[in-house]
């Protein structure tokens, strides 16, 4: 990979609980380019959402290093981390559950532009209706509460709000998990066609090995905070070669249809 | 086949809702099988699984019946039916049809496992003594038979340390060994049905396979006749004789596992499979250079 847009080297992270250290990220490295899908995969407890936390600064390292768009970004601080936090942003499996469930889905939106001055306030309801048309939800919308939409559309105003700052990079930690199957098919293709109209990276959380499947480039699976393997998405999950590979692949429910009538 | 359960023109509708969550049900559940029942959130899955085990909110309005066979219940059991005189074919019936019938017992006949095993143990009571206690209740059994009938069940649901679960509480246990605690709970009594409504969904893939062979294997020894319920058409293909696809509380389709996965007649089918994301799935993702 020529420049990667995020390259993470090294990375530690621990923990203790009841006296006992638990290392929930050890000496973990992979890099994304841009416009690029890597999915971490692996059991629950494996650290995937340590080194979401991590990548977003949510909380800090033991040890290693984070270069995001070319610059030390455990190094940058104040005014120029809030800048650059614009370009990381993050879709959780509910995350407007921190909202007040009674705050419309316009405020929703209008927070990021305001925080990071990209529109004026007399701009925004503009740019708020091209947000929400731009993942496939009505302008009416804008004035619904965040507790009177679905939760697919909820999933739509989460995306809309993370590329309300144009990032380059979306952490995506169990985003469609939650989902009912018809709902989170047009999600994912959301996501894709997001990917490769304005270049959007993917830092793709998933448990589920066919969702990563279908739409990562590159896979990194976890155990018990160590990268076990790492690779393309579907050679590695064709024909995993660590053992917690072929475990997470074994246990993956398989429907076996008979040839059509 | 001896059906366990025979549903007839079942309807329920909660109160305020103005929607019927379950519309109009015909379902036989045969005696021994297992029967899936998938659909998407809201579809009236669990609704199904409260109005089997007679756990729905008084208010709510409850249409048609449920007809059980008695007969296989009183073969397994020596309790008499709980206030009501036992008949070849009792029936749950609406509110307003209040005669004397014999009605199964949610927690002694119907074995219910639920999504989050933490809503149905006690966090101040332990594993033990939680487990002991529905043998003791159900069955009769003095206090050193129930605490002894619950150590093996502990083992049966292979807990990795049963002695020291016996006297652990439920927030030192993982959420897979919870829930094969809320299971060893579910089945301690020597129920007829087990329901587990999307027992496994909150777990990860690895612990999840290892709950779902758990089941399999603990109706199959015990004889239970099962009700999986899911949202996973592939998880319930995987366990289940027949699958029954809800949607928006109708029972839109009825077939046995490889009909519904090979020959779905009802489009609503069709798009759940289609929608279903496996191994095998054409990926979505186009990449330069990758055959598509
Ligand atoms: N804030 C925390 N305090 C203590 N332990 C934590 C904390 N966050 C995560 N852990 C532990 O770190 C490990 C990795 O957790 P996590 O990153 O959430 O894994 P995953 O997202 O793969 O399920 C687990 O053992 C978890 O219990
Ligand atoms: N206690 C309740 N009060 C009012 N409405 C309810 C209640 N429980 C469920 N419902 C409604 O009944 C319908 C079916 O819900 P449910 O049986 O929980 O579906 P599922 O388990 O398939 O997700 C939904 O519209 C739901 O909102
Ligand atoms: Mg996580
Ligand atoms: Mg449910």
């Amino acid at each position: 990979m020529s420049s990667p847009l995020l390259a993470v080297s090294g990375l530690a992270k621990g923990y203790h609980r009841g006296g006992k250290a638990i290392a929930a990220v050890d000496n973990v490295s992979f890099a994304i380019g841009p416009g690029e899908t890597l999915a971490l995969a692996g059991p629950s407890g494996s650290g995937k959402s340590t080194i979401a936390r991590l990548v977003l600064r949510l909380v800090e390292p033991d040890a290693g290093r984070i270069a995001f768009e070319g610059d030390d970004f455990l190094a940058l601080n104040g005014a120029a981390l809030r800048a650059r936090r614009a370009r990381l942003q993050m879709v959780f499996q509910d995350p407007l559950a921190a909202f007040n469930p009674r705050a419309t889905v316009a405020r929703v939106l209008n927070d990021p532009l305001r925080i990071h001055g990209i529109a004026s306030r007399a701009e925004r309801p503009r740019r708020i209706v091209a947000l929400l048309e731009r993942v496939g939800l009505s302008p009416n919308l804008a004035s619904r509460a965040i507790h009177e939409i679905s939760g697919g559309q909820r999933q739509r105003v989460a995306i809309a709000r993370a590329i309300a700052t144009k990032p380059s990079l979306i952490v995506l930690d169990e985003a469609v998990s939650a989902l009912d199957v018809s709902v989170r098919g047009d999600i994912l293709k959301l996501l894709l066609d997001l990917q490769t109209k304005e270049r959007i990276a993917y830092l793709f959380i998933s448990h589920d090995l066919g969702v990563v499947r279908a739409i990562a480039h590159r896979v990194v699976i976890l155990d018990a905070g160590r990268i076990t393997e790492s690779g393309d998405a579907r050679a590695v999950i064709n024909a995993p070669q660590s053992a917690i590979g072929r475990e997470l692949v074994a246990a993956t429910p398989k429907l076996h249809r008979t040839t059509a009538p | 086949m001896t059906a366990l359960l025979s549903i007839r023109d079942l309807s329920v509708a909660y109160r305020g809702n103005g929607r019927e969550a379950l519309k109009n049900i015909n379902l036989d559940v045969a005696a021994g099988e297992r029967i899936a029942v998938i659909g998407e959130s809201g579809s009236g899955k669990s609704t199904l699984a409260l109005v089997i085990a007679g756990l729905l909110p008084p208010s709510a309005r409850i249409e048609g019946h449920i007809d059980w066979q008695t007969t296989e219940f009183r073969s397994s059991h020596s309790f008499a039916p709980p206030s009501v005189l036992p008949e070849m074919s009792g029936r749950t019936e609406g509110a307003k049809d209040r005669q004397p019938k014999f009605v199964p017992l949610g927690g002694r006949d119907i074995g219910l496992v639920f999504q989050d095993p933490s809503a149905s143990l006690d966090p101040v009571m332990t594993v033990g003594k939680q487990i002991a206690e529905v043998a003791h209740t159900h069955l009769g059994l003095d206090w050193p038979q129930a605490f002894a009938r619950a150590k093996t069940l502990l083992e049966r649901v292979r807990l990795p340390d049963p002695d020291a679960a016996m006297h652990a509480y439920p927030h030192q246990l993982s959420g897979g060994q919870k829930q094969r605690v809320a299971i060893a709970a579910a089945i301690a009594a020597s129920p007829k049905l087990l329901i587990a409504d999307e027992a496994t969904s909150a777990l990860d893939t690895i612990v999840q396979a290892e709950i779902v062979s758990l089941i399999r294997q603990l109706v199959a020894e015990d004889g239970m006749t099962l009700l999986f319920i899911s949202h996973d058409i592939a998880l319930a293909a995987e366990l289940a004789d027949r699958i029954a696809v809800f949607r928006h509380g109708e029972l839109v389709e009825l077939g046995t596992t490889a009909q519904i996965a090979s020959a779905p007649h009802h489009v609503y089918t069709r798009a759940l499979l289609d929608a279903h994301i496996g191994l095998d799935t054409e990926p979505m993702l186009r990449r330069a250079g990758a055959s598509v």
